[in-house]
């Protein structure tokens, strides 16, 4: 699903990421962790083209993105679920419009959109709030949102970094158990996290960065930093 | 496809307008003000443009004819003046007539008016009152009836005569004049209009920046994102230009009798002119802020759009 070879980061002359290179297969889940600052989250703008890498390459679901240009851009975050420590959703949109809005944005139709946003907020338990705005939703609802939108185009691959960073324990929990279902039903799930239970917890393939490189790489690994 | 983003856009753009409600008012009264500028200028213009206009219509010379000049010349030269193209009319006033028009220019000169009643006959010729299209005209044709052809039945040699073309010659350079100040006034006013309304448009994305780069990170095109700041704009622009019409009639009506007293015989009726001519003003006013509020609104999202 991703395959990255040698791949530096590097931000004028601070080395972000340096020579990394890692294989993720389909249907596995992947945690990514490491200290504040050591370069998870520039990996993860490499793997959804929000920044280019300064060397190597980076294969996703066999599409070579190293040098995707910009209009090609779209199509890829479409396959790409990501959500983040900040949720990002649109302040002004309701729930509903805001997963309706990744499938209106690549003109699926309207009918499409009337079946599967309304399962999608099922799926993650906000069936019950599709008229709020998020300023009237929790941190754990405003997550699930933001991975409602995440699975609407029923990625291959789901992204998310610190997902539980501004959440409580339960909704952590909450948030983690649905990551875990989504990989159940067939999607590669790659996080990004520093919280030590939630990772030793899930007892799947670990990846440790620091300084921008990989230190550790264990198939039932645990947080050794 | 097309259809479908474009109905979307809207969709948004209207969503947009109403959630974010004071935006929307405050950007809509910048717009208003910065098209009521321009259209203030627009109509000061119109009315200058009028006053000159009305001034170059009534601008006449009066050609004195010789001693010697028959009437069968006199209708045949009226005649072939009537025909050129650059006179509007030429008439032919008898000496009768010109005394009147001498006594009625100087009724308040006694020493003259005795002179003359002191005289048995008319001292005067007949003459011809001659009037142009264009006032820009009149030296050339001037110059064209002094030609010795004309000398037997034109009384050009006399210093009436050129104090009446100087005074035409400088009636056309101020009415230039005019028109260039006011044309230099109206490109600065729309220059600060632009700038106004392209700030405003600015800050309004700029408001909305972190919704660009969401919408840039779920999948959105360019043009998907872009489109409904267009509409939006193009909305702005039409609610305002409608809002100034709506002011534009009632505040019309309240200034008419204003501009009515201070420029007497010279004056515009604003509502009539606008109304006679009030689809071409329309668009033209929802034209100029839809070409500004747009471009303005493109280049604002570029910005955030990394192209
Ligand atoms: N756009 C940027 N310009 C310059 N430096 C950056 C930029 N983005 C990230 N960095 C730097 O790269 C390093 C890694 O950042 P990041 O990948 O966000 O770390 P992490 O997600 O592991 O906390 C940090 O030291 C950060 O300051
Ligand atoms: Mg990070």
């Amino acid at each position: 699903m991703i395959t990255i070879k040698g791949i530096t980061k590097k931000y004028g002359n601070y080395t972000a990421l340096d020579d990394i290179s890692l294989h993720i297969a389909s249907g596995e889940f992947v945690s990514l962790v490491g200290q504040s600052g050591t370069g998870k989250t520039t990996l993860v703008k490499l793997i959804i083209a929000e920044e280019r890498p300064s060397k190597g390459e980076i294969i996703i679901g066999g599409w070579d993105i190293t040098a995707i240009k910009s209009y090609e851009v779209p199509y890829l975050r479409r396959q790409i679920g990501v959500i983040f420590q900040d949720f990002k959703l649109l302040p002004k949109k309701t729930v509903y419009e805001n997963v309706a809005f990744a499938l209106e944005s690549c003109g699926v139709a309207a009918a499409t959109i009337l079946k599967v946003v309304p399962q999608v907020l099922k799926i993650v338990g906000l069936d019950n709030k599709i008229d709020h705005y998020p300023w009237q939703l929790s941190g754990g609802e405003k997550q699930r949102v933001a991975i409602a939108r995440a699975l609407v185009h029923k990625p291959k691959l789901l992204i998310a970094d610190e997902p539980t960073g501004n959440l409580d324990s339960i909704n952590t929990k909450e948030i983690i158990d649905l990551l875990i279902k989504i990989n159940e039903i067939g999607t590669t799930v790659l996080l990004v996290s520093h919280n030590r239970d939630v990772v030793n917890g899930l007892r799947r393939r670990v990846i440790t960065v620091e300084e921008g490189k990989i230190i550790s790489d264990q198939v039932k690994g645990r947080y050794v930093l | 496809m097309f259809f479908l983003d474009l109905f979307r856009s809207f969709k948004f753009a209207l969503q947009s307008l109403w959630r974010n409600f004071w935006l929307t008012i405050v950007t809509v009264i910048i717009v208003t003000l910065a098209m009521a500028s321009v259209s203030f200028l627009l109509i000061f213009n119109l009315v200058a443009n009028n006053v000159v206009d009305t001034v170059k219509a009534k601008s006449e010379i009066y050609i004195d004819l010789t001693e010697d000049a028959k009437q069968a010349q006199v209708e045949f030269l009226v005649a072939e003046l009537n025909k050129l193209e650059d006179i509007r009319e030429v008439i032919y006033i008898t000496p009768s007539e010109t005394l009147d028009r001498f006594k009625e220019e100087h009724k308040n000169d006694e020493v003259i008016i005795a002179s003359l009643e002191s005289l048995s006959a008319n001292p005067f010729t007949g003459s011809l009152k001659l009037s142009v299209n264009d006032i820009s005209k009149f030296d050339a044709l001037l110059t064209e009836l002094s030609r010795d052809e004309y000398g037997q039945i034109l009384e050009i040699n006399n210093s009436e005569f050129y104090e009446a073309k100087d005074l035409l010659n400088v009636i056309s350079d101020y009415s230039k004049k005019i028109e260039k100040l006011g044309f230099g006034i109206s490109l600065f006013f729309v220059l600060i209009s632009i700038i106004v309304v392209f700030n405003t448009i600015q800050m309004g994305i700029y408001s909305h920046r972190e919704e660009i780069g969401i919408m840039k990170l779920v999948g959105a095109s360019n043009w998907f994102v872009r489109s409904p700041f267009i509409i939006e704009s193009i909305l702005y622009s039409i609610i305002s230009v409608v809002v100034m019409i709506l002011i534009f009639y009632p505040l019309a009506v309240y200034v008419q009798p204003h501009i009515d007293n201070f420029l007497g015989e010279y004056t515009l009726d604003l509502v009539a002119s606008v109304s006679s001519n009030f689809l071409w003003v329309f668009g033209l006013e929802i034209g100029i802020a839809i070409l500004i509020t747009v471009l303005s609104s493109l280049f604002a999202t570029r910005r955030y759009l990394d192209e």
